[in-house]
C-alpha cells in the first residue's frame, strides 16, 4: 500500500473544512510547496476554461479557480507522486488525462443536471480512479499484463482486472481512499463507480462520476484504448439512480446531454493537454 | 441534361434577395407548398435561404417577383417539373468520404459482429443497409468500401447491398456517375482510391464496377408514404443531415417509417447534431465511442434497470 505524501494529511483536513473557514494563506504555502505543483495550478487557471486569463501568480491563480478547484489539483499532484515513472502500465498522461477528463465532465454534467455542489463533482471525477494507482505500484506486473490484455481484447479495464487478479481497481482503490482517510462520498464513488447500484453512500454522485467517466472513455478521454461497446444510456442503471434523485432528467434529451458535453469536449481536452503540457 | 444546364445557369451572379424582398408574403406561400410536397420546413430564420434558392431559379427562369415565381410554382401546367427543380436547389448538400470514422469502426466492431450473430442464429447471411438522402453519393460509396474491406474479414461469405436515394435529381445523377475530386476524396487513403476508383482525369476520379454493383440508386421521397412502406428488411440505415429540413409532424412520421424499414435489432444513424428526441420513443439511444446510433430493439428485449 502506498504511503501516504506529507502534504495529503493537511490536504485532506482541509478538504473537509468549510470555504469560509479555509485559510488563504495555507494553501499559497501548500501550492507553493512545489513548482510543478504551483505551474499545474498556473496552467489550469490559463486554460481556455478559464477564459485562457493571464495568470501568473499563484494568488491570482488560486483567486480564478477558487479554493475548492486548487485542493483538488493539489491531490491530484501528491497521487501523481505515489507512482515512480517505471511502474505505469497505461502511460501518466494518459491516466491523468482520463482522471482530469472525468472531473471537468462531472463539473460540466453536475451543472447541468443541477447537482449541488460541482466542485465536489470535479474532486470525485479526479479521484474515481485511484485503484489504478494502487494496482500499477502494488502489482506492477500482473496490472501491466491485465492491462495490455484490456487493449488488445478491446473490453472495458475492471472487466479484466476481475478476472485476471480477482479484484478491480475498485476495491484496491477504496483500501486508500480509506487509508488516507478520504471523505465518505469521495470513498464511494472510488468503491462503486463500476457497481453503482451497491452504494449507500452519496448514490447520485456515484452515479453522476459513473456516467462520466463512461461518456469519457466513448469520447477519446478514456485508457488510451479503443473500447468496443455500445452503450443504452438510458438503461444504464447510474441514469435511473440520477433520475431517482434529479426528476427533471426524466424529461431531458439524452442524446443533447452528450451533444452539450461533446461541444465542450474540445475546450476539456485542450485544457487537459495544457495542464500536462511537457514540463517547462 | 437540361438540369446540367439551368445549375450553371444559376452560377451566374444573380440578383441577391435583399432584406425587403424577404418580406414579401410569396415566399411564405412558396414555403408551404414545399412543406405540404416535401415536409421539408424552413423556419422564419431560415427563410433568407429559401429566398436565395428561389433566386437563383428565378434568374435562370428570367422572372422578376416571388408572385410571378409562386404562380409557375402551382399554376401552371408544368408545375410538378419546377418544384422538382426548386427541391433540387434547396436540399443541395456538400460532403466528403469517410466523413466519420468512429461511426465506421463502431460498425466494425460492435454493430457487425452483433448484426451477424442474430442474423446467423436465424439462417441469414444477408446485409441490406439503406443511405437515406445520399446526396451525391459520397456515403454510399463510402459504406460499399466499408462492406467490401470486410467481406474478406468478418463477412466472409455474406451478401450486402445498399440502397442509396435521394430526392434530388442532380444529386442522384452525380452519385450514379460516381466521379470526384480531391474535397470528396481527402479522407479516402491511396490504398482505397487505388483499388475501387478508376482515373477521369488528372484530377479526377471515378467509381470503378466493383463499387457500383452493390449500390442501387433510386429517387425516393422520404415523405411518400406509398414508396416508404415498400421498404422492408434493412439492416442498418444511414440518413444525416437530411431531418434537418423536415418539420416535427414530418420527421415524426419519416422516424415511424424508418422503424417499420428497420429489421429488428438493426440501428438507425443520424447527422452528428440530430436527436431523436420527442420525435420517437421506440428507438433506443445507444453511445459507441465516438458516435451515437438508435436501435430498433428485438420484441421481447427488456432493457436492464429501465425505471
Amino acid at each position: 500500500m502506498p504511503t501516504v505524501p506529507a502534504i495529503v494529511q493537511p490536504l485532506t483536513a482541509m478538504l473537509r473544512l468549510p470555504p469560509e473557514q479555509v485559510r488563504m494563506q495555507k494553501v499559497i504555502e501548500l501550492v507553493s510547496y512545489d513548482s510543478t505543483i504551483a505551474a499545474q495550478c498556473l496552467r489550469m487557471a490559463n486554460s481556455p476554461l478559464f477564459g485562457r486569463r493571464n495568470t501568473e501568480t499563484v494568488r491570482s491563480a488560486i483567486l480564478a479557480l477558487g479554493l475548492k478547484r486548487i485542493q483538488a489539483i493539489l491531490m491530484g499532484c501528491c497521487l501523481n507522486r505515489i507512482v515512480p515513472a517505471d511502474k505505469w502500465a497505461m502511460e501518466a498522461t494518459t491516466f491523468w488525462r482520463h482522471s482530469l477528463g472525468c472531473a471537468l465532465v462531472s463539473s460540466r454534467m453536475a451543472k447541468l443536471i443541477g447537482y449541488p455542489d460541482p466542485e465536489k463533482a470535479y474532486l470525485a471525477g479526479l479521484l474515481h480512479d485511484l485503484g489504478i494507482l494502487v494496482n500499477t505500484v502494488a502489482c506492477t506486473e500482473d496490472f501491466r499484463r491485465c492491462f495490455q490484455q484490456a487493449q488488445e481484447q478491446r473490453i472495458a479495464l475492471h472487466v479484466l482486472e476481475h478476472q485476471q487478479l480477482g479484484f478491480t481497481h475498485c476495491q484496491s482503490g477504496r483500501m486508500l481512499a480509506d487509508a488516507w482517510q478520504f471523505s465518505a462520498d469521495i470513498v464511494s464513488v472510488v468503491a462503486y463507480h463500476h457497481n453503482v447500484q451497491s452504494a449507500t453512500v452519496a448514490p447520485s454522485l456515484v452515479a453522476l462520476v459513473s456516467l462520466s467517466d463512461l461518456l469519457c472513455r466513448l469520447r477519446d478521454l478514456g485508457y488510451g484504448y479503443y473500447e468496443a461497446m455500445g452503450v443504452d444510456l438510458a438503461g444504464e442503471a447510474a441514469w435511473s439512480i440520477l433520475v431517482e434523485h434529479h426528476p427533471a432528467l426524466a424529461k431531458m434529451d439524452l442524446a443533447r446531454v452528450t451533444l452539450d458535453i461533446d461541444g465542450s469536449m474540445e475546450e476539456i481536452i485542450s485544457t487537459v493537454d495544457a495542464v500536462f503540457s511537457p514540463q517547462a | 441534361m437540361a438540369e446540367i444546364g439551368t445549375v450553371k445557369a444559376a452560377i451566374k451572379p444573380a440578383i441577391k434577395p435583399e432584406a425587403e424582398d424577404l418580406k414579401d408574403p410569396a415566399y411564405l406561400k412558396i414555403r408551404d407548398v414545399i412543406y405540404q410536397i416535401s415536409g421539408i420546413y424552413q423556419p422564419e430564420e431560415k427563410l433568407y435561404l429559401l429566398a436565395q434558392r428561389c433566386t437563383r431559379r428565378m434568374n435562370a427562369l428570367q422572372i422578376r417577383t416571388p408572385s410571378e415565381y409562386l404562380a409557375r410554382l402551382t399554376t401552371r401546367a408544368d408545375r410538378d417539373a419546377e418544384l422538382r427543380l426548386l427541391l433540387n436547389e434547396i436540399t443541395i448538400g456538400e460532403t466528403y468520404m469517410f466523413r466519420s470514422p468512429p461511426q465506421l469502426e463502431a460498425l466494425r466492431t460492435v454493430i457487425l459482429p452483433q448484426l451477424i450473430q442474430t442474423k446467423r442464429a436465424m439462417g441469414f447471411k444477408r446485409l441490406h443497409l439503406w443511405s437515406a438522402g445520399c446526396s451525391t453519393g459520397e456515403e454510399p460509396y463510402t459504406l460499399a468500401m466499408f462492406l467490401l474491406e470486410e467481406a474478406s474479414k468478418q463477412l466472409a461469405g455474406w451478401t450486402f447491398d445498399i440502397l442509396a436515394t435521394d430526392l434530388n435529381d442532380n444529386s442522384l445523377a452525380a452519385a450514379k456517375a460516381g466521379i470526384y475530386g480531391e474535397y470528396s476524396l481527402r479522407s479516402t487513403t491511396d490504398a482505397l482510391r487505388r483499388k475501387y476508383f478508376k482515373p477521369v482525369d488528372d484530377k479526377h476520379l471515378q467509381a470503378g464496377d466493383q463499387l457500383k454493383s452493390i449500390i442501387r440508386f433510386d429517387r425516393v421521397n422520404l415523405s411518400d408514404p406509398a414508396k416508404m412502406t415498400f421498404l422492408k428488411g434493412i439492416d442498418l440505415i444511414f440518413c444525416c443531415n437530411v431531418l434537418i429540413y423536415f418539420d416535427l409532424a414530418s420527421k415524426r412520421k419519416v422516424v415511424q417509417h424508418f422503424h417499420a424499414n428497420l429489421l429488428p435489432g438493426g440501428y438507425l444513424f443520424l447527422g452528428h447534431a440530430e436527436s431523436l428526441y420527442q420525435i420517437d420513443s421506440n428507438f433506443s439511444l445507444v453511445h459507441f465511442p465516438g458516435a451515437i446510433g438508435y436501435w430498433k430493439a428485438p420484441v421481447g428485449y427488456i432493457p436492464k434497470d429501465k425505471p
